[in-house]
């Protein structure tokens, strides 16, 4: 009684080692959360689009709003005619909210996990550094890191690596804060009830405060993250692309 | 209790998997949610911009219709106030003439019965000079008794008549 227990992922399965090239390889709690929300997120989009009509109605607007939000967004950040990134940007943006939300279903977070975020962070990292090489060019781009003088080309590389990390860094901590926050929380109010109100059945105490707190470290913050992590995607890849 | 990765941990395979599963989400929500929204966001957007094609091409013909029967209306008022002018213009002319026939036929006609008059008259008279020549006669034959020749007579009165006036 009272045990806590702060873990990673939990491993639910592993590959048959009979699977060439990924053989073995474990199949986390977190993958299966993710492919809930991807699951989700296919059901939301299929049911926001589903029998759409020139006059919208109901969901439709919902669905109609969105598109035009985050066609908004990018115009904003990245500039006109970057409207080929806004579905990726919904991608973050969803995939993001809904994996961090998912602790109010009873799940471990996706974006609890650091490579998730590093996930998403190496593929902005891509797009930033192909959008630089697009736009500028290969040697434009190498020509980058000695800007303003040439000594200063290893603290460029090590700016432009240190984006993805503290990118996704920014998104596990404040996910994974929450989730340690939130356990120490439940467990302290558990133990508390066992000595103050010990003879009931169930822990008291816990009813109230863990609520308050999740509204702040799970919606608040995940909304909060999933915005961050977006904007910094769209301003990183739009400052690409203008040099 | 199955066996947990570490809490900050960095594994390639999941790495890859996040990936592939982003990339997944990406299409998903490209195919299913931008894609139909895009759709019908140009059908409507084109819709509306026929509409609008076919208001203005309707405003432009009206416009030209009242301006046609703008003009028309004008013209249609010119012509009424000739035509009203015109057959003023007559009218006055007729009722001049009408005025100058009539004066003109009063005029004759009181010339005809003058004509009238002085023919009744002189008819008259000759009647009365006939008359009062057989009364001469008669009185005469009394008072002379004598059977004298009525064709003398009646000479030598006439003569006498038209001395007298």
């Amino acid at each position: 009684m009272g045990e806590i227990a702060i873990n990673g992922p939990k491993v639910l399965w592993e590959l048959p080692e009979s699977i060439p090239l990924i053989g073995g390889q474990p199949i986390t709690e977190t993958m299966r959360n993710a492919w809930i929300v991807m699951l989700f997120i296919l059901i939301l989009c299929v049911t926001l689009t589903w029998h759409m009509k020139k006059i919208p109605k109901g969901k439709q607007v919902l669905a109609e709003k969105a598109v035009l939000m985050i066609d908004n967004l990018v115009d904003t950040s990245m500039g006109e005619g970057c409207h080929s990134f806004s579905p990726y940007i919904a991608t973050l943006l969803m995939f993001s909210f809904f994996g961090s939300l998912a602790s109010l279903f009873f799940m471990r977070p996706v974006t609890g996990d650091l490579n998730t975020t590093l996930g998403w962070a190496l593929m902005t990292f891509v797009l930033i550094t192909f959008n630089n090489i697009k736009y500028k060019g290969f040697g434009g781009y190498l020509k980058g890191f000695l800007e303003p003088v040439f000594v200063m080309a290893p603290l460029n590389v090590l700016s432009e690596i240190a984006t993805p990390v503290s990118m996704s860094f920014r998104h596990f901590g404040n996910i994974a804060g929450g989730l340690v926050i939130s356990t120490l929380i439940l467990g302290a109010l558990q133990a508390l009830s066992n000595l103050v109100v010990g003879f009931l059945p169930v822990p008291l105490l816990q009813v109230g405060l863990p609520g308050i707190l999740s509204l702040y470290f799970d919606l608040f913050t995940s909304a909060m993250q999933a915005f961050i992590f977006s904007m910094l995607t769209m301003a990183y890849v739009g400052n690409a692309r203008e040099a | 209790m199955g066996e947990f990765l570490p809490f900050v941990g960095f594994t390639p395979w999941e790495i890859c998997v996040t990936i592939c599963n982003t990339l997944i989400t990406f299409l998903i929500v490209k195919k299913f949610l931008f894609k139909p929204v895009r759709k019908m966001m140009a059908a409507r957007e084109e819709e509306v911009q026929d509409m609008y094609a076919v208001a203005e091409k309707t405003q432009t013909e009206a416009e030209q219709l009242r301006s046609e029967y703008t003009g028309r209306l004008a013209k249609a008022k010119e012509e009424a106030n000739e035509i009203v002018s015109s057959a003023t213009r007559r009218a006055t002319v007729r009722s001049e003439e009408i005025l100058k026939e009539s004066s003109q036929q009063a005029t004759a006609m009181v010339k005809k019965a003058e004509t009238n008059i002085a023919l009744e008259r002189q008819k008259a008279m000759n009647e009365i000079k006939d008359e009062i020549a057989g009364l001469s006669v008669m009185i005469a034959s009394k008072v002379v008794e004598k059977d004298i020749n009525v064709a003398d007579h009646e000479r030598l009165i006439e003569d006498f008549i038209d001395k007298v006036g």
